[in-house]
């Protein structure tokens, strides 16, 4: 009887490990991008969001891009480089060396830690565009669509 | 069996707790983030009080939900990054015979620390910048030439309009564009003879001073872009074959870049395109008066996993009052990034050059097939080793080299 109340102490303790682990992967969920509200634009396709975050397009026409995006580790940082980017994190740090070595960029996209500092950021900057998680948008900023498709709709790109 | 289980809960709590503090990769990025986020909320602070201590007349600040901070500005001040490499070589070109695609002097079976390479941006405001590239490049007897090889200043109106001032590489080639002077970069041990710069023996006029315009050209999911540079090289190119410090001055006129090409958005990993240089030259102690006209092509694939690049050239020297002399040139490299680390590259190279002409008459024919690996240990130091074949025109035996190199960058 005591060693079935040890293993069953020990098979929750596991349960709840990967519990842990699970949540951790899933507490990102759907990832918007916002803009700032100065910013006319309401959809983006994920080609121009690749060519933003790869330093291809560099204005909106009449002002610059300013993205930003979360440092390593974060989800939303996966988000797009495995959703648009297409990449590891790895390749993504090489390739901006490549591209601001090779002049052909001006700057690469100012990493930030948290999604707050995200919020901020794209809140002061008429060029501003993050990605973040849909649930931590707050009021200053422009959720706009992906593809033609916005958060919470069937087929958003963006999880 | 009760002492065993303790310690299989205990390790997997402890795996539990690391999980839950998920530590980034890399901890001097994530310090350096922090210290920049640091920096900011100081401005922000600074910029508060500076507002709390205004004169009490100043007009009431309206509050509202959101707090939009005066500035978010983290980008200003200088960035560096070095690149370095130190390599060995060993070839059985013996003393006394021609160099191997523009080797420096030296034994056939030596160390070198290559060039060393700083690269520094600032910004200046959202438009303007300013980039420069330092390379501190590697002579005969250790000793080591100063050479500004980028001074620009950048102007970026829009995704259309980009102006630039100053010292830059010419757009001769895709390659002199994009790798530079950073070993770390490419793939190979060294550049391409083809695409060498004229400082080591290449055959295009790699540097120039001046001014150039980029930019793209409205043109849908074709997404082609122009290039034009108006300015002088000033061209100085060693002779290879010589082992007393042989030089020709090509008294270069200014010279005249125009480009396109094309990353169309329904094939993202290609950039296609070509150039037309013209620029006339007076090549010292030879007395002639030659117009020199160079095209270039290139298509090149690239992925974080394949890498496949290929250019094609003719210069053309037009030497006044007598004939025009015809140098095509060509190379193909493509790399496979196996297993994240390992990355073998395979590469070939021709050029000829007329025996009779004028300039670039030590170059002559050479071509040959080029083999190698490339080993990651991290995203910051890796590790090469390669093996060439030279075949040179009858009678000039071949040239067998093999090489090693480490390069890094910080």
């Amino acid at each position: 009887m005591k060693n079935i109340r040890v293993y069953s102490i020990i098979v929750c303790l596991l349960v709840l490990c990967v519990a842990g682990g699970r949540s951790k992967a899933q507490q990102g969920g759907e990832v918007a991008v916002i803009v700032n509200p100065g910013n006319p634009i309401d959809s983006i396709t994920t080609a121009d969001l690749k060519k933003i975050f790869g330093g291809d397009k560099a204005s909106w026409g009449g002002f610059p891009v300013a993205p930003f995006i979360r440092a390593a580790k974060a989800h939303e940082r996966d988000v797009l480089l495995a959703n648009v980017m297409k990449m590891t994190d790895a390749q993504y740090q090489d390739f901006w060396v490549k591209k601001l070595y090779s002049g052909s960029a001006a700057h690469e996209p100012l990493a930030v830690m948290s999604n707050g500092m995200q919020l901020e950021a794209v809140r002061s900057q008429k060029g501003g565009i993050a990605l973040i998680s849909a649930a931590d948008v707050k009021d200053g900023v422009k959720v706009i669509k992906v593809d033609g498709v916005a958060p919470g709709a069937a087929g958003y790109p963006l999880k | 069996m009760l002492r065993i289980c303790t310690f299989f809960t205990l390790a997997c709590l402890l795996v539990s707790v690391g999980n839950a503090q998920t530590p980034t990769t890399d901890q001097k990025e994530t310090i350096k983030l922090l210290q920049q986020e640091v920096e900011m909320l100081k401005a922000r602070l600074a910029t508060v009080e500076a507002k709390q201590q205004a004169p009490a007349q100043a007009a009431p600040v309206q509050e509202t939900s959101v707090a939009a901070p005066q500035s978010f500005d983290l980008m200003r001040g200088v960035k560096i990054q070095g690149f370095g490499e130190v390599g060995w070589r060993a070839n059985d070109n013996r003393a006394g015979q021609a160099q191997v695609n523009g080797f420096s002097d030296g034994p056939n079976g030596n160390f070198a620390t290559g060039d060393f390479d700083l690269f520094l941006t600032s910004r200046i405001n959202d438009k303007t910048m300013v980039l420069s590239e330092v390379v501190f490049e590697a002579a005969d007897a250790q000793s080591f030439n100063v050479n500004l090889a980028r001074l620009l200043l950048n102007y970026n109106y829009n995704d259309y309009f980009k102006a630039s001032l100053g010292r830059y590489h010419t757009s001769t080639s895709y390659y002199n564009q994009v790798f530079h002077s950073g070993a770390w970069l490419q793939t190979p041990i060294n550049r391409p003879l083809a695409v060498e710069f004229a400082s080591k023996g290449g055959i295009l006029p790699t540097q120039a001073i001046g001014a150039s315009l980029t930019g793209k050209i409205p043109s849908g999911k074709l997404g082609l872009n122009y290039i034009f540079e108006y300015g002088t090289s000033d061209t100085i190119r060693p002779d290879i074959n010589s082992r007393t410090g042989d030089v020709t001055d090509e008294s270069n006129g200014n010279g005249t870049t125009v480009g396109l090409f094309m990353k169309p958005e329904w094939a993202p990993n290609w950039n296609v395109g070509g150039s037309y240089y013209h620029d006339r030259i007076n090549p010292t102690d030879t007395g002639f008066d030659i117009g020199q006209s160079i095209i270039s092509a290139h298509a090149v694939y690239t992925s974080p996993k394949i890498e496949f690049i290929n250019e094609a050239f003719v210069v053309q020297h037009d030497v006044k009052g007598s004939r025009v002399f015809n140098t095509p040139a060509f190379y193909t490299l493509i790399s496979d990034n196996v297993s994240g680390k390992w990355r073998p590259y395979v590469m070939y190279q021709y050029t000829n050059a007329n025996a009779q002409r004028v300039v670039l008459d030590d170059i002559g024919l050479r071509h040959g097939p080029t083999g190698g690996v490339r080993y990651d240990f991290n995203s910051y130091v890796g590790f090469k080793a390669q093996y060439d074949h030279v075949f040179r025109r009858t009678p000039l035996p071949s040239i067998n080299t093999v090489s090693t190199q480490v390069s890094f960058r910080f």
